[in-house]
């Protein structure tokens, strides 16, 4: 084997692949074009669909992945043909109840907008964050916590509060959870005010997030990826049928 | 061996231990200080681990975070043991293999240090929650251009002596480990650019960072560990290479193959929809190159079964090369068949450290068992701690290929059935969770024999000696001649 022809030979295979993998869908994926509405009839409006989303997602979303939370939580609905995820209660929306209609879909390319990268996830430890925000509203419904109130105590202590399902107390439905007590600080009562979390604390002292716990928060909740506030174009909306329970 | 005096000439054994002498400081230096952020790396996973099935474990200890830890344990286990493990190796095969002493092995050494320093601020800064929460790129984004610069200080000694090489045959090592050198600087810029600087897709990002993770294993790692297991099974049983032919299949296959592995973590993402199908074909296909390396190496020390048990190098060698064959097999199978199950499970970790440890590292046991002695010029202290070194390596990656990967499947199952509560499929996962942190108990006690060892030879404390120490008892008809009496520095100590 002749060194040239080795150099030449080292450049198509691997210069080939860098191009198809990675150049040409890198140019492709970074000005995508603005999925439209089809109109009155399916849709009923017109216009492009622009995904919005409340809270302080650039900052949260970097605080997601400095605390390494995709390491156990995906935020990804794949299609049917890859996986069953849209069917799992709440993780792709809110079934049908007399509340809300079916909110499912699938996971959309602007989901993650405002993003630096899109946290996948490495492995499902635990929940799929994808609508935590949705899910903790619905759930949350007639209680006293609010979603940001209830995030915070789950990363303080995620089994020291009541799990946020109504209907179900048993132990497998208990967070196992690591809790992230960096992200909180110990103050005294009268600097705490309204922001003291309802814990446990020393005698004077309060609990409270820190700016980085807030920020994560205020992400959180805002993962709300489904169609109830906002209906995506019905051409990109592949609401599964459910299949019947085996 | 190969290596008596008889059978090569003065002059040859004069230029091997100059050789071996121009390179001794910085290969010494990566070894030694790569297995040392082997056993950090094994504390890190073990605590990473125990966290997944025992969530109040070091509860209320912010720098061991769930998560954090998971990142840092990953990051130290690649650029502070792998990394490191792969310069000492390519810098003295490569300057073995082209005849040529190193010229500049202070600056080597220097980029050593500075390399140790980038990944030592790099794992503190993850603990410290700076990390950039890109899976295996989670170094602040500070590290990166110096780990790239200290990588092109380091290699590009051997790229020269491969140029300045006296004219002669290539070895097959040397494909590998030129493939291998010229492929990471491509990789890693690729990934860190598209990536941080470059303003793209956030899902582009996600699956860019997916495909570095694939070629990382694929095209540096494996090559280096392929590279030395093609130089130490010849070497050591004192045979040619089983097949030619083979050897160049299995070359360019992995070449041909490999680029397009990685996206695979993607499937039913929002991305064109080719790539995550590309990324699994590469993951199934990879198989064939695994099967043409394996089979000429075991093709080429079989029927010398006694070598093989006694070398520490081969032994190693050997155990690394079954460890791809099975890399090979359970990676075609699960991404040929029911990938979705596996996709968010133990499994991806599993195939991790099945490539990271199963293949690569024990084939850099093996290449600095061999390497070390020629080095120092002082023989292995005790073969009962490579044995326990051995013995520890192999079932503790065994453990956690077969909680992670095998258990991942399980868990898979659990996580789809999506009619059942997400817990009770989750929870499938903790008794194989305990698996993989017990796994990760051994790998620590293992390489704690393997650092204590080194460094022993790193003070100058080997046999000196002119018998290798080898793995099973002293034969009389032994090339050597009998124990003790070839010796010319006093009685051996094992």
């Amino acid at each position: 084997m002749k060194f040239k022809a080795f150099i030449f030979g080292l450049l198509v295979s691997f210069g080939l692949p860098w191009l198809l993998v990675i150049v040409v869908p890198f140019s492709a994926m970074r000005s995508l074009e603005p999925a439209k509405y089809a109109g009155m009839e399916i849709d009923g409006g017109d216009g492009v669909y622009i995904p919005k989303r409340d809270g302080r997602i650039k900052e949260g979303s970097e605080v997601y992945g400095q605390e390494g939370c995709y390491y156990c939580h995906t935020q990804l609905i794949r299609p049917t043909y890859a996986g069953s995820d849209v069917w799992r209660a709440d993780w792709a929306g809110l079934k049908k109840s007399a509340d809300n209609p079916d909110t499912r879909r699938e996971t959309l390319a602007t989901d993650y907008e405002g993003e630096k990268i899109a946290h996948i996830g490495v492995m499902r430890v635990g929940h799929d964050l994808s609508n935590l925000g949705r899910r903790l509203e619905a759930n949350l419904k007639g209680t006293q916590l609010s979603p940001e109130t209830w995030t915070f105590l789950h990363l303080y202590n995620p089994r020291g509060i009541t799990p946020y399902r109504k209907d179900s107390q048993d132990r497998e439905e208990r967070s196992a959870c690591p809790s992230k007590p960096s992200l909180f600080k110990e103050v005294s009562k009268n600097i705490a005010g309204f922001n003291a979390l309802p814990v446990a604390s020393p005698e004077g002292k309060a609990i409270i997030p820190s700016d980085r716990a807030r920020a994560l928060v205020s992400y959180l909740v805002s993962l709300k990826k489904d169609t109830l506030e906002q209906p995506v174009p019905q051409n990109l909306n592949y609401n599964p049928i459910q299949p019947a329970a085996q | 061996m190969s290596e008596t005096p008889s059978s090569a000439d003065a002059n040859d054994i004069a230029l091997r231990s100059s050789i071996d002498r121009s390179l001794r400081h910085p290969v010494m230096f990566f070894f030694t200080s790569g297995a040392l952020w082997l056993a950090v790396s094994a504390v890190l996973g073990f605590i990473a681990s125990a966290k997944k099935h025992l969530p109040e474990f070091l509860d209320g200890c912010s720098l061991f975070d769930a998560g954090k830890i998971d990142a840092a344990h990953i990051n130290a286990l690649i650029y502070g043991w792998g990394f490191q493990a792969a310069f000492g190796m390519i810098i003295w095969l490569m300057a073995r293999l082209s005849r040529k002493e190193c010229t500049s092995s202070g600056i080597v050494l220097v980029a050593g240090h500075l390399w140790n320093f980038a990944v030592l601020f790099g794992v503190v800064g993850i603990m410290l929650g700076m990390g950039t929460g890109v899976p295996w790129m989670e170094f602040p984004k500070a590290v990166w251009p110096v780990l790239l610069l200290c990588y092109m200080l380091i290699t590009i000694w051997s790229l020269i002596q491969f140029q300045v090489r006296d004219a002669g045959h290539v070895y097959v090592s040397q494909w590998y480990l030129l493939a291998a050198m010229l492929w990471f600087p491509w990789i890693y810029m690729t990934a860190n650019l598209f990536v941080f600087v470059f303003d793209g897709n956030p899902l582009m990002a996600a699956g860019i960072a997916s495909w570095f993770k694939g070629t990382l294993f694929l095209l540096f790692f494996l090559p280096v560990a392929v590279a030395s297991a093609y130089f130490l099974a010849p070497k050591v049983t004192g045979r040619p290479v089983y097949s030619y032919n083979i050897a160049l299949f299995g070359f360019w296959t992995l070449a041909v193959v490999g680029p397009w592995a990685g996206m695979q973590k993607l499937t039913g993402a929002p991305i064109p929809q080719f790539l995550p199908y590309a990324g699994a074909a590469a993951m199934v296909l990879i198989l064939v190159p695994a099967i043409a390396v394996a089979i000429n190496i075991l093709k080429t020390v079989s029927g010398h079964g006694e070598t093989v048990t006694a070398s520490p190098a081969l032994r190693f060698t050997a155990a690394g090369v079954v460890g791809l064959l099975t890399y090979g097999i359970l990676s075609a199978t699960t991404h040929a068949f029911g990938f979705s199950l596996v996709q968010f499970s133990y499994t991806d970790y599993g195939f991790d450290i099945l490539g990271l440890y199963g293949v690569f590292s024990l084939c850099a046991f093996g290449a600095i068992y061999f390497i070390v002695p020629r080095i120092t010029r002082r023989e292995w202290l005790s073969r009962r701690f490579i044995s326990w070194h051995f013995y520890l390596s192999l079932y503790g990656v065994i453990t956690v290929a077969i909680s992670a990967i095998v258990g991942g499947i399980s868990q898979g199952e659990g996580i789809e059935a999506w009619n059942q509560s997400f817990l009770a499929g989750a929870g499938r996962a903790q008794s194989y969770g305990w698996g993989v942190t017990i796994a990760w108990g051994f790998l620590l006690l293992s390489s704690l024999f393997f650092s204590l060892h080194l460094l022993l030879m790193w003070a100058r404390l080997g046999r000196r000696s002119s018998h290798p120490t080898l793995l099973t008892g002293p034969h009389a008809d032994s090339p050597h001649g009998p124990e003790g009496e070839v010796d010319n520095y006093g009685s051996a100590t094992a």
